[in-house]
């Protein structure tokens, strides 16, 4: 890993579990895409692999770049994103390509490339709360002064993802509590309204039971009726699941060898944590885990020396929100949650959303060089 | 720095929380993967979930002008499952009226044979019994009236399994040509050919066994929708197919013929607008087996003869009006006699005459004299001609052409002569026919094509445009000396039999004999004569080629006038009474009865509903069908229109489609030019009409 280390300054060990997991993104998507090369592309087992290593090799590109800047600027940039992104939001809500019946996808006029208007959102968001959390802290502790005015942005964004995508919604919504708690926002406030929102949340699903909505409502509804039923015949895929991580034991059945991922829905993105388990067993989804672990580990370590509230704000909320989402897929995998559309981030096969994940790493190396240079050398924090 | 310090407490707080919760996802894991494995491995053994294929719907074959050679039906397999869950209650009430109902329909057991079966099948615990195999739509939709069946999959323990079967409809009609694809065997003709254009794209549906034999698909949508196979079209013209088949049959049996061909292509494309083979079975009947059109290479005999004068005249060794002597009608080079065919010779001849005559002794000659140094230079003429290259041809199977040249071993002093009137040589029907073709087409040698375009739900998304394999195999100057001799063959030479006062034939007979296996002509004092008859018509203005191949004709008369000949008098004689662009017609129509008729005429319903609509009032004749109405000096009179059975009616004043509906009613085919009323008929009212008539009428 000299390489990386040379060019390219930032925590070293982050950079190492990035390089880590990209890997195993590459080996696990190349196998898992076998039966679907076969059905969509006729055979040609390599095209996934070609455009996911694009995919990778430019996520890793744009964290590169990402990291070279100076991290104050990102305070600015949070404010200018979210006033782009929830504007956009609502007209993807509107307009946005359908597919699995949530608008989610906005399609750019110019270039072509659709993206989830929600990976933008999504990172808009923390770094604006970074923002906010930074300068209230003086005054934190208040309802009016802190707590309302930090509140809103999260729930005017939180809302209009809710309706397309429920689930990202509410691991945005969560992810945001948390940096909030980090935050030292009023702990009681936010107990408040976890509080309410469960009661809120109990009242939607008893409506949904009994009447019947159209949209998305009736999936999510499905998903949990199916969680928490249990019935084998209904929950085809948690049992797909469950029965790859049996295939695999405790060492795998060995990379290529997967017989699951012919009948594992999207086993290189929803259900990637499973088929890692059927092909590298136990033991492999140990490492995956081990390395999230080492991600945040670094990231908490590294903000130690970190020059500013703000910096560490903003690192800390895209590490979490990276990892709180990499829980919830391999909680999906082992069927500790229902099912959910939650890519595992930095090793599923996916579009767009590659990218922002990869800006977020570059985010969190980009405040990590910061903590380096002011407390001088590399040693102290290695 | 207290507030910093405070932030990252809670930061590691959270990271405990995040590591805790790792934990949890591994043991969870754990328990699934290691603790419970065998439970969850049991399942999978259990539960068995495969794709299926879904057979993509096989494109449709077409003739030029639409007809659906052809085409995909499904059949059906319908079985029972004789221990379906529900079938409990209906069974032993119904099982007796079923089996009624089987052997009422099938007729091939008794109801209580039938009855007995399903009786022994169910308390075997057959759960796949074969009711009925390969049935068409209708039978099924019958069947799932039947008690029991009528009750469905799950309480009638119905089963319905679907194949794809080809259908032909015109059945044999150039079944060789349209050929079949069958996986894994060697596929032929047009279908296998464009296989990959017709097959379309499997899809795939995930299914699951819920018992046996019973897979229920999975999800509602397939996992890969089936994409249909694209249709070709083919240049076949289904009608001149239909003649063409129907004349060389007729031909085969009369001279109790082994098989034969008939192909007829058009000049300017290379398109095959008939492609026919007929062979005589164990039982004498006559079948397509084998495309002898394009995968049959023999000595061509005296066709060749054209190929021979054409390079004489193309390295200007020879003219036309050359004379050579014929030597009593023997002549001998090196060891071997050379005869003609009629005994005795015909004295000295010129060159033209000796095509037109077929002799073998002038035309040897001829081209002995020329190339007897200088073999190489005939031979690679013959190659300029296109002679020693296959056609490549999309339809597997063609026989490569054999032109031997000097360097060969098997070369000796006679093979010059003899190949000079076709023999030492081996072409194929189609590659002669396109020979000829190039000569109709002044010298440019169009490749046989049997498919014009590909299309997709009626879109064309491939056009097979025709393709020019040479643009000139010899100069104009030759092919004028050439085509005057072709038409003097049919105008009074070896095929004067098939003149006709209509339109004039060109082109020449051939008569080989077929050489055995072992290399010889005669075997058990028998010989094989392969007569053939290949040109272009009309001679003017060449529209098509065709060439007519029959083999060992049997019965004593083996000239290629008088076997082949017929064919393709009778396929070019329909082909042109059916081809109005071809004819000249104003001569085939004269309009021998062409006064303009005044009167108006109309269907006497018609004329009451517009004497209803414009309140106008005319006397018209009772019990009259047809009514025509002439100015008179005062007013409108009417007459009543008689037309009697058998007899061409008049149809002069009528509107299109009254007079569309009266001549077609009546078996005569009509021709129509101009729009409005109809002013002038080419037949007469009255005429007795016959069959084949066909009728011109000219609208105002």
């Amino acid at each position: 890993m000299k390489i990386p280390a040379i060019y390219a300054k930032g925590d070293k060990s982050i950079w190492i579990v990035v390089l880590l997991l990209s890997l195993i993104s590459v080996l696990a998507v190349y196998s898992s895409t076998g039966s679907l090369a076969y059905a969509k592309q006729g055979g040609d087992t390599e095209h996934y692999l070609i455009k996911h290593l694009f995919l990778v090799l430019s996520g890793l590109f744009l964290m590169y770049v990402t990291h070279l800047a100076n991290y104050k600027m990102f305070s600015r940039l949070g404010q200018i994103l979210l006033f782009i992104a929830i504007p956009l939001l609502a007209v993807t809500l509107v307009t946005g390509t359908s597919l699995n019946e949530g608008s989610r996808w906005l399609t750019l006029p110019i270039i072509n490339v659709s993206f989830q208007t929600s990976d933008l959102a999504k990172l808009a968001l923390i770094m604006y709360l970074a923002r906010l959390l930074s300068r209230k802290q003086d005054q934190i502790k208040e309802f009016k002064q802190a707590f309302v005015p930090l509140m809103v942005p999260i729930g005017v964004v939180c809302g209009l993802i809710l309706p397309a995508n429920f689930s990202t919604a509410a691991l945005l919504f969560a992810t945001c509590l948390v940096l909030l708690f980090i935050g030292r926002v009023n702990l009681k406030y936010i107990f408040i309204l976890v509080a309410s929102g469960i009661i809120a949340f109990a009242l939607f699903i008893v409506i949904a039971i009994n009447f019947d909505l159209p949209g998305r409502i009736g999936t999510w509804k499905a998903r949990i009726e199916n969680f928490s039923s249990g019935e084998s015949e209904a929950n085809y895929q948690a049992e797909q699941s469950k029965i790859a991580i049996a295939n695999g034991g405790l060492f795998g059945a060995g990379p290529g060898n997967s017989s699951q991922r012919n009948f594992l829905p999207q086993a290189y993105s929803d259900f990637i944590f499973a088929f890692i388990l059927e092909e590298y067993g136990i033991m492999g989804g140990f490492v995956v885990i081990l390395l999230y672990i080492i991600l945040l580990y670094r990231i908490v370590a590294v903000l130690k020396y970190s020059p500013q509230t703000f910096a560490t704000l903003l690192a800390i909320g895209c590490g979490i929100m990276l990892v709180f989402q990499a829980l919830i897929n391999m909680a999906v995998a082992v069927n500790l949650f229902p099912v959910t559309g939650q890519p595992l981030p930095l090793v599923s096969m996916g579009g767009t959303s590659i990218w922002f994940t990869s800006i977020s790493i570059g985010i969190i190396l980009c405040v990590s060089r910061f903590c380096v240079k002011e407390k001088g050398g590399e040693d102290a924090i290695a | 720095m207290n507030d910093s310090k405070d932030i990252l407490g809670r930061a590691r707080m959270i990271f405990f929380v995040v590591s805790f919760f790792g934990i949890l996802i591994l043991g969870r894991a754990f328990s699934i993967g290691v603790i419970n494995r065998d439970y969850w491995q049991a399942k999978k053994e259990h539960q068995t979930i495969k794709f299926r294929t879904i057979e993509a719907a096989r494109g449709n074959v077409y003739s030029t002008d639409g007809s659906l050679l052809a085409t995909s039906l499904p059949i059906y397999d319908v079985r029972m499952d004789l221990r379906a869950e529900h079938l409990d209650k209906v069974f032993k009430k119904e099982v007796d009226s079923l089996a009624y109902y089987l052997a009422k329909n099938f007729k091939d057991k008794t109801a209580s044979e039938y009855s007995a079966i399903l009786k022994r099948e169910r308390a075997k615990k057959n759960r796949y019994f074969l009711l009925r195999r390969g049935v068409k739509h209708n039978v099924l939709k019958l069947m799932k009236t039947f008690p029991i069946l009528k009750y469905g999959k799950y309480r009638g323990g119905l089963i319905v399994e679907t194949q794809n079967r080809r259908e032909m409809p015109f059945r044999h009609l150039a079944l060789r040509t349209l050929g079949k694809y069958q996986e894994g065997v060697k596929s032929i003709g047009i279908e296998g050919a464009y296989n990959d254009f017709l097959q379309g794209i499997e899809g795939k549906q995930l299914v699951q066994k819920i018992s046996n034999n019973v897979w229920r698909p999975l999800n509602a949508e397939n996992e890969i929708d089936p994409k249909e196979g694209n249709d070709i079209v083919t240049s076949i013209d289904i009608i001149i197919q239909d003649v063409a088949e129907a004349e060389l049959e007729r031909q085969l049996k009369k001279h109790n013929a082994q098989n034969g061909c008939v192909v007829l292509m058009e000049v300017e494309t290379g398109y095959i607008r008939a492609i026919a083979n007929l062979q005589r079975d164990a039982d004498s009947t006559y079948d397509e087996t084998y495309n002898f059109a394009i995968g049959n290479g023999t000595e061509p005999g005296s066709t060749f003869k054209l190929a021979s004068l054409m390079a004489l005249f193309e390295d200007g060794l020879a003219k036309p009006d050359d004379i050579y002597d014929t030597h009593g009608g023997k002549v001998r080079f090196g060891n071997r006699w050379m005869k003609d065919s009629h005994e005795g010779g015909y004295g000295k001849i010129t060159l033209a005459d000796a095509f037109k005559l077929s002799s073998n002794t002038a035309i040897s000659q001829a081209v002995n004299q020329a190339y007897e140094n200088h073999p190489e230079k005939f031979i690679s003429r013959l190659k300029k001609f296109r002679l020693d290259q296959s056609l490549g041809i999309d339809i597997k199977g063609e026989r490569p052409p054999l032109i031997k040249s000097p360097e060969n071993t098997s070369w000796s002093g006679t093979t010059l002569p003899w190949m000079s009137i076709g023999y030492e040589s081996r072409l194929t029907p189609l590659q002669i026919l396109a020979f000829y073709n190039a000569v109709a087409n002044n010298g440019k040698f169009m490749k046989p094509q049997f498919v014009e375009e590909i299309r997709h739900r009626g879109q064309t998304i491939q056009k097979f445009d025709p393709i020019v394999l040479n643009e000139a195999i010899c100069s104009q100057n030759t092919i004028d000396m050439l085509k005057p001799m072709l038409e003097s063959v049919v105008e009074d030479g070896t095929a004067s039999n098939l003149k006709n006062p209509f339109f004039k034939i060109a082109g020449k007979t051939g008569t080989a004999q077929i050489a055995y296996d072992n290399g010889g002509y005669i075997k058990n004092g028998e010989r094989k004569y392969q007569a053939s008859f290949v040109g272009y018509f009309p001679a003017n203005k060449p529209k098509y080629s065709c060439i007519v191949v029959v083999s060992a004709p049997s019965n004593s008369v083996y000239y290629g006038n008088m076997v082949a000949g017929p064919v393709f008098k009778g396929v070019a004689d329909k082909v042109y009474a059916r081809n109005l662009e071809i004819q000249d017609t104003e001569q085939k129509f004269a309009f021998n009865y062409s006064e303009t008729e005044q009167k108006r005429c109309a269907n006497a319903n018609d004329l009451a509903v517009i004497m209803s609509k414009t309140g106008r009032k005319l006397a018209l004749p009772v019990d009259e069908e047809w009514i025509q109405v002439m100015q008179g000096p005062q007013a409108l009179s009417t007459s009543p229109r008689i037309s009697e059975n058998d007899m061409v009616p008049d149809v002069r004043g009528m509107g299109l489609k009254d007079a569309l509906f009266l001549l077609e009613n009546k078996g005569i085919r009509v021709k129509v030019n101009g729009r409005g009323q109809v002013r002038k008929q080419s037949v007469k009212a009255g005429t007795r009409i016959n069959q084949n008539m066909e009728i011109l009428i000219e609208l105002t």
